[in-house]
């Protein structure tokens, strides 16, 4: 908790931490709106009592911007707070900025951004990840002790593995979706990212339960309470770059050392769980991104001949690319004559792969895999366009199709990278995450970032 | 998927499409399309489709009145708007 106590003097050495945070921040552009002299409230009790967080700009902040990296609200200010962020306040942190992402959620780099470019501040050439890309790059760069982002398909984990930082993402619905901008509201949740294994916690603990808000929003439960034993692995992993390939197989040589028992499986349904998931994503973002017609808020162009006009010419002007191709395949695939094909089809395979999964917490307490195939890779990278980034979520879309928590946790190094792994566990099995993370956290300490200091006090 | 199927579907959407966008979004659509027929190789007779993560029981709440103060707040947020109407082009 050392790093939480630093923390704690942000308010008190102000000027040091301003003369640490702003070259980095013109380094790796990781906020959106970035308000460093923001002041905690100064009577505030609680466990997160004067700790700064970061939160990712599809999350509502009283009296910030909600823009969600898009032109279509650029200009938007959120009147209010969403409920994860409230009952974090609540508990004592503030808010000093809103960090950057793709666009509405939307790609795995956060360089589907109309409003800025986030590099990794492990190596500013290549990217931090997506799409919570920017609050994983400042909570490695150390400029906020934890962020807030979203995890639709792996967008907390896959930039937390990138930059080389726990990302979690719990059981739907233990963590309110009011306040989030809804993208794929079956799947999506608010997750949390950081350095600091034991604040995560914390910050579940006081921002989980039921929300009047969000019908979704479930209390916690306890699985019956046992020591993690077995952790299962997959029997063939194809594909992985030889770096990240090293990385988990000293990973299950530690967790054996650590007296785990490993236990080989198999998730036959794992090669159909993209496109099931990209056909159920953008099936959900038609209808969601519906709202955006530029009448109640929003972009709008300067002239428009009637309603109609209006309607198509800002979503038309205020949508990049992946997002218009998105919602194009979610249009499609719900189109009359095409749903049993695409969408019930894709669902149906949902409850294939919750059914797969089942069967692996039959056999063991957490499932370990590699978050994503690849390190961080180079802005603009040819052999990871946009296509590629997706077939690549196989790791990570698992968990928000079943509904189940996991947590990418940094694993090592390769050629000077971090990389993530990551737990999966059965639905309110977030314990046994917290628990085997911790444990693998005393052979394997979480790498710092070369430049990056929490003794900025100093 | 043709031309004439993207501009259906474009237009569905609420979205105008260049000559260029077609080309250029349409091949994306169409990969992202083709990959899901991937899915026709797994036998799903007999399931029932799972629509959301987690199903609870229904939710219900007493039916009493809270008083929210966000109305005037969000009203604000129109790009034009008098008094409290958002302001649209004639539709006629």
């Amino acid at each position: 908790m050392s790093a939480t106590i630093a923390w704690k003097q942000f308010q008190a050495k102000k000027e040091a931490y301003l003369a640490y945070a702003r070259p980095w921040e013109k380094k790796i552009a990781s906020f959106l709106t970035y308000r460093p002299e923001a002041s905690p409230v100064t009577t505030a009790t609680g466990p997160l009592a004067g700790l700064p967080f970061g939160v990712k700009d599809n999350i509502a902040v009283d009296g910030f911007p909600l823009t969600c990296g898009s032109k279509m609200l650029a200009d938007l200010i959120s009147p209010y707070d969403a409920t994860v962020v409230a009952r974090i306040k609540a508990a004592g942190a503030f808010v000093i900025g809103k960090t950057n992402l793709d666009e509405f959620g939307m790609g795995s780099s956060t360089d589907n951004s109309a409003l800025g470019k986030t590099h990794n501040p492990w190596d500013v050439t290549r990217v931090a990840g997506g799409s919570s890309g920017g609050s994983a790059a400042a909570v490695a760069a150390g400029l906020v002790p934890f962020s807030l982002g979203t995890d639709t398909g792996g967008s907390v984990r896959q930039p937390a593995s990138f930059c080389g930082v726990y990302g979690f993402k719990p059981t739907y619905g233990i963590l309110s979706r009011y306040g989030l901008t809804a993208y794929a509201s079956s799947l999506e949740t608010p997750g949390i990212l950081s350095s600091d294994l034991e604040l995560v916690k914390t910050i579940f603990e006081v921002a989980q339960g039921r929300d009047v808000h969000d019908q979704t929003s479930l209390d916690a439960e306890t699985l019956a309470s046992r020591p993690v034993k077995t952790i299962a692995v997959l029997a063939d992993l194809a594909d992985l770059d030889p770096g990240v390939k090293a990385v988990y197989e000293h990973t299950l040589n530690v967790l054996k050392d650590l007296g785990f028992v490993l236990v080989p499986v198999s998730l036959p349904t794992l090669d159909y769980a993209v496109p099931a998931y990209y056909t159920i994503a953008t099936a959900e973002a038609s209808a969601n991104l519906a709202r955006f017609n530029g009448i109640r808020y929003g972009h709008r162009p300067v002239y428009a001949e009637n309603p109609e006009h209006l309607v198509r010419q800002s979503r038309t002007d205020g949508f990049g690319d992946e997002v218009k191709t998105r919602i194009m395949v979610g249009t499609y695939v719900l189109r009359s004559g095409f749903q049993d094909q695409y969408y019930t089809k894709a669902q149906k395979v949902r409850t294939l792969i919750g059914n797969d999964l089942q069967k692996v917490f039959d056999q063991a307490d957490l499932l370990l895999s590699p978050t994503f195939p690849v390190p961080a890779f180079v802005h603009g990278d040819k052999t990871m366009n946009e296509f590629q980034q997706k077939l690549a979520d196989k790791f990570t879309v698992t968990a928000n199709l079943a509904g189940v928590p996991a947590l990418s946790f940094p694993a090592g190094l390769s050629g000077g990278l971090p990389v993530g792994m990551q737990f999966t566990a059965p639905a309110f099995g977030e314990a046994r995450l917290f628990e085997a993370a911790a444990a693998f956290a005393t052979r394997v300490p979480v790498a710092a970032c070369p430049g990056t200091s929490l003794d900025w006090s100093k | 998927m043709d031309i004439g199927e993207l501009e259906t579907t474009a237009a569905l959407a609420q979205i105008d499409l260049g000559e260029g966008d077609l080309a250029r979004l349409g091949e994306a659509v169409s990969q992202m399309l083709a990959y899901f027929e991937k899915m026709n190789a797994l036998d799903t007779t007999g399931l029932e489709p799972t629509t959301h993560a987690l199903v609870k029981d229904n939710r219900v709440r007493p039916d009493i009145v809270a008083p929210s103060d966000l109305a005037d707040a969000l009203v604000d947020q129109a790009p034009e708007r008098e008094d409290r109407f958002f302001v649209i082009p004639n539709v006629l």
